[in-house]
């Protein structure tokens, strides 16, 4: 009887606790490692971890240039972590790269291309997601513009620990640094430039 | 003495509040995870649910193995986020899943659809209803839960009958033979 009552509280404790941990993860902040070749430059293949903050969820407030992590609409199972290239209304040219290994005569005669002219409209309630490692990711590309609906959150930040504990090229404690938003928008440059020139 | 009474109620009542807060992260848990109730808006899937205009339907959302394999089939009744609108949810039923091809009707742009992997083909009951036909198959990710029984106006306790159309290219094929 004494061993059954012990076995229950410890059972309640682990399932409060539990439970407590799982709403903090899934609504507020998540600590997570993330593994692939898709995000190279930014995100590390293997033992890197990444801060994730679940206040973007569903797409809330997520801009052009933000690094989010959603379900794969293939296989929800599985979280993919992107980097938004098309917000709803943005034309999208798809991907250029596909052809330059069918045919190399008509490398440079940009105007026959078919790859060149394929374009797509963001559809309402939708984004446009690549990984940074452009030649190893698999993205709208293939599985056509992401509903906003998927994105669990964003990557605010990241840790490698790959990287020493203190002093590594990435950064100090275990490699830390913010990933940020890394679009620049040619129009404001175009606008901004000359006015400093002058 | 009076005073030491007092100093022990409020001591149980902050006890027992500590204690309840600690179960409230378990219950979002499980209305996340198992089981949730929905109320469903709209005329979308008349005449199966919301009948008349008069009282909306309450509905139990089952949650537990939507993701597990065969966990969705067709002429379920589910809940999803909308594709368009991430913070709407919409209430229709499945009409087509992985593999299936499926007739579209007025507002798609083809006249057949394959569905795609982890997709489905949700189509409302009422055919004056936004749905897969004008938004395309939807990912299985976008899924809340499977809506089973109708619960609330207590005159309408019962489970959801099937309804809607046959979509299903198959199936419609195999009708005409």
């Amino acid at each position: 009887m004494e061993k059954a009552k012990f076995f229950g509280k410890v059972f309640s404790y682990v399932l409060r606790g539990g439970c407590a941990v799982h709403v903090l993860q899934s609504h507020f902040y998540e600590f997570t490692e993330t593994r692939g070749e898709s995000m190279l430059p930014t995100l590390a293949a293997s033992n890197d971890y990444v801060y994730t903050s679940k206040r973007y969820k569903l797409g809330r407030g997520v801009e052009i240039g933000d690094c989010i992590v959603a379900l794969k609409p293939t296989d929800p199972d599985q979280r993919v972590c992107k980097r938004i290239t098309g917000m709803p209304g943005d034309i999208i040219l798809i991907d250029p790269s596909m052809e330059n290994k069918k045919d190399d005569k008509s490398k440079f005669d940009v105007d026959n291309k078919e790859s060149f002219n394929k374009f797509i409209k963001v559809p309402e309630g939708h984004c446009w997601v690549t990984g940074d490692n452009l030649a190893h990711s698999l993205d709208s590309r293939t599985y056509n513009s992401l509903p906003l609906g998927l994105i669990k959150g964003k990557i605010i930040a990241a840790n490698d620990f790959n990287q020493p504990f203190w002093g590594g090229e990435r950064g100090n404690f275990w490699g830390f640094r913010k990933v940020s938003n890394n679009y620049i928008d040619d129009e404001l440059e175009e606008t901004i430039v000359p006015t400093i020139a002058s | 003495m009076i005073s030491q009474v007092y100093k022990n109620g409020f001591k149980y009542a902050y006890r027992t509040s500590l204690l309840m807060i600690t179960w409230v992260p378990v219950m979002i848990v499980m209305n996340e995870h198992i089981c949730y109730v929905g109320k469903i808006e709209g005329s979308s899937m008349r005449p199966t649910l919301n009948p008349s205009s008069k009282a909306s339907d309450w509905v139990l959302l089952w949650k537990w193995g939507i993701r597990s394999y065969n966990g969705i089939q067709v002429n379920d009744v589910v809940l999803f986020r909308s594709p368009t609108n991430p913070e709407k949810i919409y209430c229709k039923r499945v009409k087509g899943v992985q593999g299936d091809t499926i007739l579209t009707r007025y507002p798609y742009p083809r006249e057949q659809c394959h569905i795609p992997r982890n997709h489905l083909w949700v189509e409302g009951d009422n055919v004056h209803s936004i749905d897969s036909n004008t938004f395309g198959p939807i990912s299985t990710g976008l899924v809340i839960g499977t809506a089973t029984r109708i619960i609330f106006p207590f005159s309408r306790w019962m489970e959801i009958p099937n309804g809607g159309r046959e979509a299903r290219i198959t199936k419609l094929d195999a009708f005409v033979d």
